[in-house]
């Protein structure tokens, strides 16, 4: 149990692949200037992960070790062909919504990056979780910047309209970097923050039982 | 390296992988294909539906080679016949790494001219990466901005979006709409009486009515069709000025000011059945006058030369036009009438009556 626990706590903050491994920059930095784009491209990538996780981990004692990219990227693209067409069908507005960013999926950082770094060598069940935390510390990553960079930028959140003023520059790919870089900052601080503190109550803790035997 | 040892190689089973991974994912993409496939009906209701909010009456126009290679393609156009709007499938190019923009384009026309855009909905895009950023403060701009024969421009009048090539292609898009419709439909005058009651033998389309609100009357310069009887002698087309009282419904006036008689003498033929003691006798009749005056029922049909009529006066084609004009009057006055507001609650609309 200890394991899966781990496998989410690292997908979704101690390897966040948007915060600290810096990875899928091209969507986030073009879609965060909307709430809902950010959040219906971390939900696609999400699935998509967690799909192509699943399905190469499978696959993975199949696979010879030549040609695991060429298969893992065929994997990956016809899962995000059959995502553009799932959303085409039910959520048209998100289609339109995510332009060209949709099939840009196919190679981003993430999904291959999860899919050898960690599917081909470990279980299903496994490569599910870490799909779906992954998925998830995505998501989570890009509604945060979505909704600020909304919010300041247009003075709306999910398309309503909350105030009228607002800073254009936000709304726009250098402002979304400006957001990122902060929030990459806040992230890693915050994280920081809670390592040292926790080392040092271990610290602590390991002094106090050296103490009481005497040491 | 033998065929056997081949076959046994790591190389063919890269190859079979490879081959396999491949047939499974086009398998796979194929079914869903067939499964997923967005219609050209489910694009159409989707865009009608954003445009409308609601389902309406279309009807499909010709569109044929309205191309203009450098800025636009129109793909589909449509009448919509709930608001008398056209709508407009408009492919507008230049955007972005030379890619496109389609839009639904809402253009209203009135008097002769295109005199403005009710709405703009993008359809779908190529290669626009930045279409996402196209907002709807951008698309409203279009009917605050519209100016006629002047094409829109994306960096004037608009709010600055971000993806400026894209709002580009828009513009080419609406701009192709207009002219469209423009060219097709521009020079023609609204006919509000097309398809309503009575008109089979009326030109509509040269009928003119107004509500005089001094002698509270709805006066008709009416242009009958002319020739379209059975038999050689056909009466030409009859310009005849009726006024109707908006309250009754009785005509007050009836003037025949051009006379479609094929000659003098049918002429006087005419005249000594409907006006025989040199008073119109339509004057003071209603609808239901009128229709009885022929007495073949509600359709007011030609009943033929020759015959054994009320309208049988050597010129029986001249009156009945006569007659019929006199129909027609009395029976779509209603729609010159001005609007009346109702009351709330569930009362009855005044307008003109369902076609025949």
């Amino acid at each position: 149990m200890n394991k899966f626990k781990k496998i989410t706590l690292d997908g979704l903050i101690y390897q966040n692949p948007t915060f600290m491994l810096v990875l899928g920059t091209c969507p986030t930095l073009g879609l965060i200037s909307s709430a809902f784009s950010s959040m219906g491209m971390g939900l696609t990538v999400l699935v998509v992960l967690t799909l192509s996780n699943i399905i190469i981990s499978a696959l993975r004692k199949v696979i010879p070790n030549e040609v695991r990219i060429p298969c893992y990227i065929v994997v990956i693209a016809t899962l995000v062909t059959f995502a553009r067409m799932f959303l085409e069908k039910f959520v048209p507005d998100l289609y339109e919504s995510l332009g060209g960013f949709l099939a840009l999926i196919v190679v981003n950082c993430i999904i291959l990056g999860r899919a050898e770094a960690f599917a081909n060598k470990h279980t299903v069940a496994e490569s599910a979780v870490d799909g779906i935390a992954n998925g998830l510390g995505f998501t989570a990553a890009l509604t945060v910047m979505g909704v600020i960079c909304e919010f300041l930028g247009n003075g709306s959140l999910f398309g309503y309209q909350i105030m009228e003023f607002r800073i254009s520059m936000l709304a726009k790919p250098a402002g979304a970097f400006l957001v990122y870089g902060i929030c990459i900052a806040l992230f890693v601080y915050i994280v920081d923050g809670f390592e040292r503190a926790r080392r040092v109550k271990a610290n602590k803790l390991a002094r106090e039982n050296l103490l009481k035997e005497g040491v | 390296m033998t065929v056997k040892q081949f076959f046994k190689s790591s190389t063919f089973k890269c190859l079979i992988t490879l081959l396999c991974v491949l047939l499974v994912s086009g398998v796979f993409l194929t079914i869903m294909n067939s499964l997923l496939k967005v219609t050209d009906e489910e694009r159409f209701a989707r865009a009608i539906n954003k445009i409308y909010g609601k389902n309406v009456t279309t009807e499909s126009i010709a569109v044929g080679e309205q191309i203009n290679e450098d800025n636009y393609h129109i793909d589909e156009a449509y009448l919509v016949k709930d608001d008398g709007n056209y709508l407009v499938k408009s492919t507008g190019k230049g955007g972005f790494d030379n890619g496109t923009v389609t839009c639904w384009v809402v253009v209203v026309v009135k008097g002769g001219a295109v005199s403005g855009i009710e709405k703009v909905v993008i359809d779908s895009n190529k290669n626009q990466s930045y279409i996402s950023k196209i907002n709807s403060a951008f698309l409203d701009g279009f009917k605050a901005n519209f100016t006629p024969d002047v094409p829109f421009n994306a960096n004037v009048g608009f709010v600055k979006t971000g993806a400026t090539m894209s709002g580009n292609a828009i513009c080419r898009s609406v701009n192709g709409a207009v002219d469209f419709v423009n060219a097709k439909f521009g020079n023609i005058k609204e006919d509000i009486f097309k398809d309503k009651n009575y008109t089979k033998y009326i030109d509509t389309a040269n009928t003119k009515g107004e509500y005089d609100e001094e002698t509270a009357t709805v006066k008709f310069e009416i242009t009958t069709s002319g020739a379209k009887y059975k038999g050689e002698n056909k009466a030409g087309a009859f310009t005849i000025r009726i006024a109707v009282d908006a309250l009754t419904g009785v005509i007050t006036d009836y003037e025949i000011l051009i006379d479609g008689s094929t000659s003098a003498t049918y002429s006087g033929y005419m005249l000594s059945t409907i006006k025989p003691d040199g008073n119109y006798i339509f004057v003071g009749m209603d609808l239901e006058a009128v229709i009885n005056f022929l007495n073949n029922g509600i359709e007011l049909e030609y009943p033929g030369d020759g015959k054994d009529t009320p309208i049988s006066s050597g010129a029986s084609q001249s009156v009945h036009q006569c007659l019929y004009a006199a129909a027609f009057a009395t029976e779509n006055y209603k729609i010159l009438l001005p609007a009346v507001e109702e009351p709330d609650g569930d009362g009855e609309t005044e307008g003109g009556s369902e076609n025949e």
